[in-house]
C-alpha cells in the first residue's frame, strides 16, 4: 500500500523533467526527422517528397566540399588532441609540481569555442601574430591569409581547435595513468625498455580503455564541429571551409531550405549516434568496474 | 650513484623542456592579455609580440562593455544561474523519484530523460526555432532559459541518479518510520548529502550554458537577449578590423567566469566532464 503510494507520487517528481525534455528535446528530434522528408521552406505548406533531400545531399557537387571537410576535421581533430593530450599527460606525470603544468595546459580548454575562435581570428590574420612570428624566425615566404585560403583555412582552424580540445584529453589520460600499477612498468624498465618502446609496448596497452573513451569523445565532437568554423571563417571563403554542421545551419537559417537542412541534421545524427553508442558503452562499463 | 645523477639530469632536462613547451602552449593567452591593453593604433601598426604596459586597459574595458559584451555577460549570467539551477532542481526531483521511490519502469523513465542528450544539437534547431516563432518566445530571455533548463536536465539527472544509487536505504526507512514525508526526506536527508554532486553539476552546466553559441544564435537576435558568445561574435564582425584591442578585451571578459570555475573545481571537473561530455557536460 505504502509502496504503491510512493510509486504514484514518483510521477509527480519526474513530471517537470519529463515534460520539459519531451517538449524541448524529444519533440524537435522527431519533428526534424519528419521534416527531412519534406520540401518545407518555412513559408509554403510542406509536401512529402520521400528521400529527395537525401539523394540531393549525395549527388549535389556543392556538398562534396562540406563532406570532405567534415572527414578531414573528424580525423585530424581526433588524432591531434588525443595524441598531444596523451603526450602532455605522460610527460608531466614524472615531473614535480605536475599540478602546476596541468593547470596551465588546461587553461585553453576553459575558454569557449567562440572566444578561442575570436582570439585565433586575430592570431591567424594576414598581419597577425602568426605571420609576424613566422617572419621573425625567417619564414616570411610562408606568410599568407591563413583563414581566407582553402585548404589552409581548414588546417589552421583544426590547429586552433586542437589547442582548445587537448586539455580534456590530457585530464582523461592523467586519470588513467594514475590508476596504473607500477610493477609492470618497473619490470619493463629493468628489462631495458625505455622511451617509445616503453610507451607503445607497455603504457598504451595498459591505458587502452582511456584511449577508446578519449577518441570516441573526440570523434563525437569533431564530427559535428560548428562553433570554431562559424566564428573563424563562417565556412568561407565561398563554402570552401564549410563542415556539415555549418551546411545545416546555412541551409536552415540563411537559405531557409528547412527540409534539406533537416536531412543534413539527420545525417550528422546517424553517424554521431554510432560514435555515441560505443562511447556510452565504454564509459558505462568503465563505471561498473570502478 | 651514477644511476641517480643520470636520473637527476634527465629530470632537470625534462623539466626545462616542459617549461618551454608549456610557455609556448599558453602564449596565445599571453598574447590576448597583452594586446587587450594596447590602443587600436598601437595594435594595428605595431609588433604583436611587443609588450606595452599601456594605459588603454580601462578605456578598452569600458568600450568593450558598452559595445555589447556588457549586455552579453549580464544575459549569460542570468541564463547560467537560472538555467543551471532549475535544471539541477528538476533533475534532483526526477532522480529521487526514479531511484528512491522505486518507480515502476524506473530505468525506462530515466532513459527517456537521458535520450534528450544523446542526439547532436543539430536535431533540435529547426523545430525549436519554428515553435519559438509561432508561440512568440523567439528572442526572449524566457525562451532561452526554457531551452537551457530543458537541455541541461538529462545530464544532471544522469549524475544525480548515480548519487542516489549510492545512498544507504536505512536512512530513508528510518525517516519513514518516524513519519517523514517523501518531500521531507528529499529536503532534510538527501539534500545535505548531495551538496557536492549538486554543486558540481550546477557548475558544469553553468559552464556549458556560458559557452553555448549555437542555441543563442538560433533563438535570439537582439543585444538585450543574446548570450555572451553571440555578443562576442557579433562584436568581432563589426569592430575587429577597426579596433582589435577592444575585441580582445571583450574576449578576456567573456572568458573569466569559466576560467574561475575551473580553477575552483580543477580535478573534480574531470569525472563529470567525461561522463556527460557528449551532451551538455562538455566544458
Amino acid at each position: 500500500m505504502n509502496f504503491n503510494k510512493d510509486t504514484n507520487q514518483a510521477y509527480l517528481y519526474i513530471a517537470p523533467a519529463v515534460i520539459l525534455v519531451s517538449l524541448i528535446c524529444i519533440y524537435p528530434i522527431i519533428r526534424t526527422f519528419i521534416m527531412s522528408f519534406t520540401d518545407n521552406d518555412g513559408l509554403n505548406p510542406a509536401n512529402f517528397i520521400g528521400f529527395d533531400n537525401y539523394i540531393k545531399l549525395f549527388l549535389d557537387p556543392n556538398y562534396i566540399i562540406p563532406i570532405k571537410n567534415t572527414i578531414i576535421w573528424t580525423v585530424l581533430a581526433t588524432v591531434f588532441p588525443v595524441a598531444i593530450g596523451f603526450l602532455f599527460a605522460y610527460s608531466i606525470q614524472f615531473l614535480p609540481r605536475s599540478n602546476f603544468f596541468q593547470i596551465l595546459i588546461y587553461i585553453p580548454a576553459t575558454v569557449s569555442a567562440a572566444a578561442a575562435g575570436v582570439l585565433f581570428g586575430f592570431i591567424l590574420d594576414k598581419s597577425g601574430l602568426f605571420n609576424q612570428v613566422l617572419a621573425l624566425i625567417g619564414f616570411e615566404h610562408l606568410n599568407r591569409d591563413w583563414l581566407f585560403r582553402a585548404p589552409e583555412n581548414t588546417y589552421s582552424m583544426i590547429g586552433a581547435y586542437t589547442w582548445q580540445a587537448t586539455g580534456i584529453n590530457m585530464m582523461i589520460f592523467l586519470v588513467g595513468l594514475q590508476g596504473l600499477p607500477k610493477e609492470p612498468m618497473e619490470a619493463a624498465k629493468i628489462d631495458g625498455a625505455k622511451g617509445f618502446t616503453l610507451i607503445f609496448k607497455i603504457v598504451i596497452p595498459m591505458i587502452m580503455p582511456y584511449f577508446v573513451i578519449a577518441s570516441l569523445l573526440a570523434l563525437i565532437n569533431s564530427f559535428r564541429i560548428f562553433d570554431s568554423v562559424w566564428v573563424m571563417t563562417m565556412g568561407g571563403p565561398g563554402r570552401y571551409s564549410e563542415t556539415l554542421a555549418v551546411t545545416m545551419y546555412r541551409e536552415g537559417f540563411i537559405i531557409f531550405d528547412l527540409g534539406y537542412a533537416a536531412a543534413v541534421a539527420v545525417l550528422i545524427s546517424l553517424v554521431g549516434l554510432v560514435f555515441s553508442y560505443y562511447y556510452l558503452k565504454s564509459v558505462l562499463t568503465k563505471e561498473d568496474v570502478s | 650513484m651514477n644511476y641517480k645523477t643520470k636520473e637527476k639530469v634527465n629530470l632537470t632536462v625534462g623539466y626545462i623542456g616542459m617549461i618551454i613547451v608549456v610557455m609556448a602552449w599558453i602564449y596565445p593567452v599571453f598574447f590576448l592579455i597583452v594586446n587587450a591593453n594596447k590602443t587600436a593604433s598601437e595594435y594595428s601598426k605595431g609588433d604583436k609580440t611587443e609588450i606595452i604596459f599601456g594605459t588603454a586597459f580601462i578605456d578598452n574595458a569600458i568600450k568593450a562593455w558598452n559595445k555589447g559584451i556588457g549586455d552579453g555577460v549580464l544575459n549569460s549570467l542570468i541564463y547560467g544561474f537560472c538555467g543551471s539551477s532549475l535544471a539541477v532542481i528538476f533533475a534532483f526531483l526526477a532522480a529521487f523519484g526514479i531511484v528512491r521511490l522505486k518507480m515502476k519502469n524506473g530505468l525506462l523513465w530515466f532513459l527517456l530523460i537521458y535520450s534528450g542528450t544523446v542526439f547532436p544539437f543539430q536535431m533540435y534547431l529547426l523545430p525549436l526555432f519554428e515553435a519559438y516563432v509561432a508561440i512568440g518566445i523567439y528572442n526572449t530571455k524566457f525562451g532561452l532559459i526554457l531551452m537551457y533548463v530543458s537541455i541541461c536536465i538529462p545530464f544532471a539527472t544522469f549524475v544525480l541518479r548515480g548519487f542516489f544509487l549510492t545512498v544507504p536505504w536505512e536512512l530513508q526507512e528510518l525517516a519513514k518510520i518516524e513519519g517523514a514525508s517523501n518531500l521531507q526526506i528529499l529536503y532534510k536527508i538527501m539534500m545535505p548529502l548531495a551538496k557536492a554532486p549538486l554543486l558540481l553539476v550546477f557548475l558544469i552546466q553553468f559552464t556549458w550554458i556560458w559557452n553555448d553559441l549555437l542555441f543563442g544564435m538560433v533563438l535570439s537576435r537582439s543585444t538585450s537577449v543574446r548570450p555572451v558568445t553571440s555578443a562576442l561574435v557579433g562584436m568581432q564582425n563589426l569592430y575587429a578590423q577597426m579596433d582589435g584591442p577592444t575585441i580582445l578585451m571583450a574576449t578576456v571578459m567573456a572568458s573569466i567566469p569559466t576560467l574561475v570555475i575551473f580553477l575552483l573545481l580543477q580535478r573534480h571537473f574531470i569525472r563529470g566532464l567525461t561522463l556527460g561530455s557528449m551532451g551538455t557536460g562538455k566544458g
